[in-house]
């Protein structure tokens, strides 16, 4: 293992980024409609490079406006949701801290259900904006309850534990008051996760968020890295921390705004990733981010695979299969994390 | 061969249809029930000492079969609607308390001092009844009766819509009827009501007893949470699934839940000849608006190019026609009446 090696990194991050190609081409070949491969390349040509290829129109739409254009706001949002773990675990310093245990996801989703039924800002206020109003509120809140409670690192899981509850609770109610009789669970579903509806225009909106956050971060990277002995630290080596701190913030709300407001929302990728990273990679920020941010992507584009096929006919929320992949692996770092008693 | 079955077939759909005119002449001499009644109801006993004066209905298919009845006046409340009511029980429907649009409260149907709590569903008033359970009514001195539609081979301890192991056929709907009808002693008027359905079902079977293809690939699609998204359509033994097989059509999709989720993808790979859509007044998912649903199958890069679709091989049906009530009759009626129009009938 070649933790600190600078040949070693490049390596390594380039294998990432075939995986990643990989992963996005079995993404497109795998579905309900076994369409050849030559087909699939024919396809993409015909799209990108203008190509006339007859090919059925079904088939086309499938593989360009169905399957690629998921698979892409598949591995947006993976690394978007790791990325911003990776920036929370660093920030607050604690292990745990991902946006969906803190709490801000569920304020996401709040946010996204309230315009979504409620009519919330009557038309004005899209989706992805009343996501990120809710999960600013959420981030706040937790912050606040937080701090009220005397800071450290457990109180701010704690208080992320009482603003999920409290959230889930808001939503469930906004759910169970203003919706009609049939299938009221049936909306809980789309809060698990899903990447059925996406189209091309949710790509632009998730890759460029995703991407744009991740330069934001590298651009952070040394910074990160101080937050990391704690703020007194940063501080003295010459971090303006409370400016960054708020730049950081605000860009973790924007991020998994974007991503819950397009496919609802997914636990447990911003939490196990950044740690899968760190093993890989040590601990230095400028390795951690693109390696998490390649790992997430891989690894949601894979879940998206799973929840599209494991039923016959069926889809199963994708936050159902990064759950059952997370939830251990959140069990494992607890393991690893344990104080020496 | 096939023209000798189809010929078969005929005969049978005749049969029925003398069978349902008999029926309308012999309902005149139903015997009144005998008390006390004991009949089996979702696998437990229920008993009626006396035919009950104030029932509270939870679930729109069960008040509208109280209704159709004639029991209106025995109703002291009613919850769980989907859309309004049909259209000859306006009036007294509107003389009769709505509990709640959703779930009603257990205090909130107490409160009204029924005899007997109807439920359309399993989850309102069962083993688990999220308005009360069998045992909370009847330690409170009220009898209650479930639908047998939703518990006959229906399993209700998943999620979701529940999950049916064999296919629901409009005969339970009709043992609903017979049971009701007995329980409040009006069994000449529950005759009646049946023979009626059978009848108008029979007919339906019959004007496309003569089909130019058998087993019509057909979906039955409900709504989606999201426009683009994946959609709500009909599982291999629920309602939709028993108005297919009746008029010689096949559903494509052959999962046991009640409404699975399936992708534009599959649809597109079943390749379906007719695509039903559901029409309702629920405003809650993106797709809830038939209109909507019409307006994604002529946008959408994917499922315009079924060939259902490029061949406006579209249907819509009201939801309630879709579900185990006396308005699945109406679905059978309205999917016959499409299969002829598209000219799918020699």
């Amino acid at each position: 293992m070649q933790r600190n090696g600078r040949g070693g990194f490049a390596a390594l991050f380039l294998l990432s980024l075939a995986a990643l190609m990989l992963a996005i081409s079995l993404a497109v070949s795998i579905g309900e409609i076994v369409i050849p491969l030559q087909t699939i390349a024919e396809a993409i040509a015909n799209r990108i490079f203008g190509a006339s290829f007859a090919i059925k129109p079904v088939h086309e739409g499938v593989i360009w406006d169905y399957r690629l254009s998921r698979a892409l706001v598949a591995a947006s949002s993976g690394a978007a949701l790791a990325v911003t773990g990776a920036i929370l675990q660093a920030l607050l310093r604690n292990p745990l801290a991902e946006p969906y245990v803190l709490g801000i996801s569920a304020g996401a989703s709040t946010g996204a259900v309230a315009v979504m039924i409620l009519n919330l800002g009557s038309g004005v206020l899209t989706l992805s904006a009343g996501a990120f109003l809710g999960a600013v509120a959420a981030f706040s809140l937790v912050s606040l309850l937080a701090a009220g409670a005397g800071g450290g690192t457990d109180r701010i899981i704690l208080a992320g534990v009482a603003g999920s509850q409290l959230f889930n609770a808001l939503t469930s109610y906004i759910v169970t008051t203003s919706a009609n009789a049939e299938q009221a669970r049936g909306v809980m579903f789309w809060l698990l996760g899903s990447l059925g509806g996406v189209r091309w225009p949710d790509v632009f909106l998730v890759a460029p968020v995703a991407g744009g956050g991740f330069l934001i971060c590298m651009f952070h990277a040394r910074a990160l890295d101080a937050f990391t002995f704690g703020t007194d630290s940063a501080a003295a080596l010459g971090i303006p921390v409370n400016r960054v701190r708020l730049i950081l913030v605000g860009l973790t709300a924007v991020m998994t705004a974007a991503v819950v407001s397009i496919v609802g929302s997914i636990g447990f990728v911003g939490l196990v990733i950044p740690h899968a990273a760190r093993f890989l990679v040590g601990p230095a920020h400028r390795r951690i981010l693109p390696a998490t941010a390649l790992i997430g992507a891989i690894f949601m584009v894979l879940a998206d695979i799973v929840s599209r096929t494991i039923i016959p006919q069926q889809v199963l929320p994708i936050g159902v299969v990064t759950a059952l992949f997370g939830a251990p692996a959140f069990a494992f770092i607890l393991y690893k994390a344990r104080r020496p008693v | 061969m096939s023209n000798n079955l189809d010929f078969r077939r005929y005969l049978l759909h005749f049969a029925f249809a003398a069978l349902a005119v008999c029926g309308i002449s012999a309902s005149a001499f139903a015997a009144p029930t005998a008390y006390p009644l004991t009949i089996t109801n979702c696998g437990r006993s229920v008993t009626f000492e006396k035919a009950p004066e104030r029932v509270v209905s939870v679930g729109q298919a069960m008040t509208e079969i109280l209704l159709s009845l004639g029991l209106a006046d025995r109703i002291t409340g009613t919850a769980v609607w989907f859309s309004p009511v049909l259209k000859p029980f306006e009036a007294e429907n509107n003389k009769i308390k709505r509990l709640a649009d959703n779930d009603p409260s257990f205090e909130s149907v107490v409160e009204t001092d029924p005899e007997l709590v109807t439920a359309e569903f399993e989850w309102h008033v069962g083993p688990n009844g999220s308005v009360g359970t069998y045992d909370q009514f009847s330690k409170v001195g009220i009898n209650s009766y479930v639908a047998p539609a939703d518990c006959a081979a229906k399993d209700n301890a998943t999620g979701g819509d529940g999950v049916r192991k064999e296919m629901l056929k409009t005969e339970v709907i009709y043992r609903e009827i017979a049971e009701l009808a007995a329980i409040f002693n009006v069994q000449d008027r529950g005759e009646a009501l049946i023979a009626r359905l059978k009848e108008r079902e029979a007919k339906a079977i019959a004007s496309v007893a003569r089909v130019k293809v058998k087993d019509i690939p057909v979906i039955f699609w409900f709504s989606s949470k999201e426009i683009n998204g994946e959609a709500f359509m009909a599982g291999r033994n629920g309602a939709p699934a028993y108005i297919m097989q009746a008029l010689g059509a096949k559903n494509v999709i052959t999962t046991n839940e009640e409404w699975p989720l399936v992708g534009w993808e599959t649809v597109a790979g079943l390749d379906p000849a007719i695509i039903v859509i559901a029409g309702m007044d629920r405003r809650r998912y993106a797709a809830d608006d038939p209109a909507v649903k019409l307006e994604f199958l002529k946008t959408d890069p994917v499922a315009s190019k079924i060939d259902a679709v490029e061949r406006k091989h579209l249907v819509v049906m009201d939801s309630q026609a879709m579900s185990p009530s006396i308005r699945l009759v109406d679905g059978i009626e309205t999917l016959a009446e499409a299969i002829r129009q598209f000219g799918l009938v020699q």
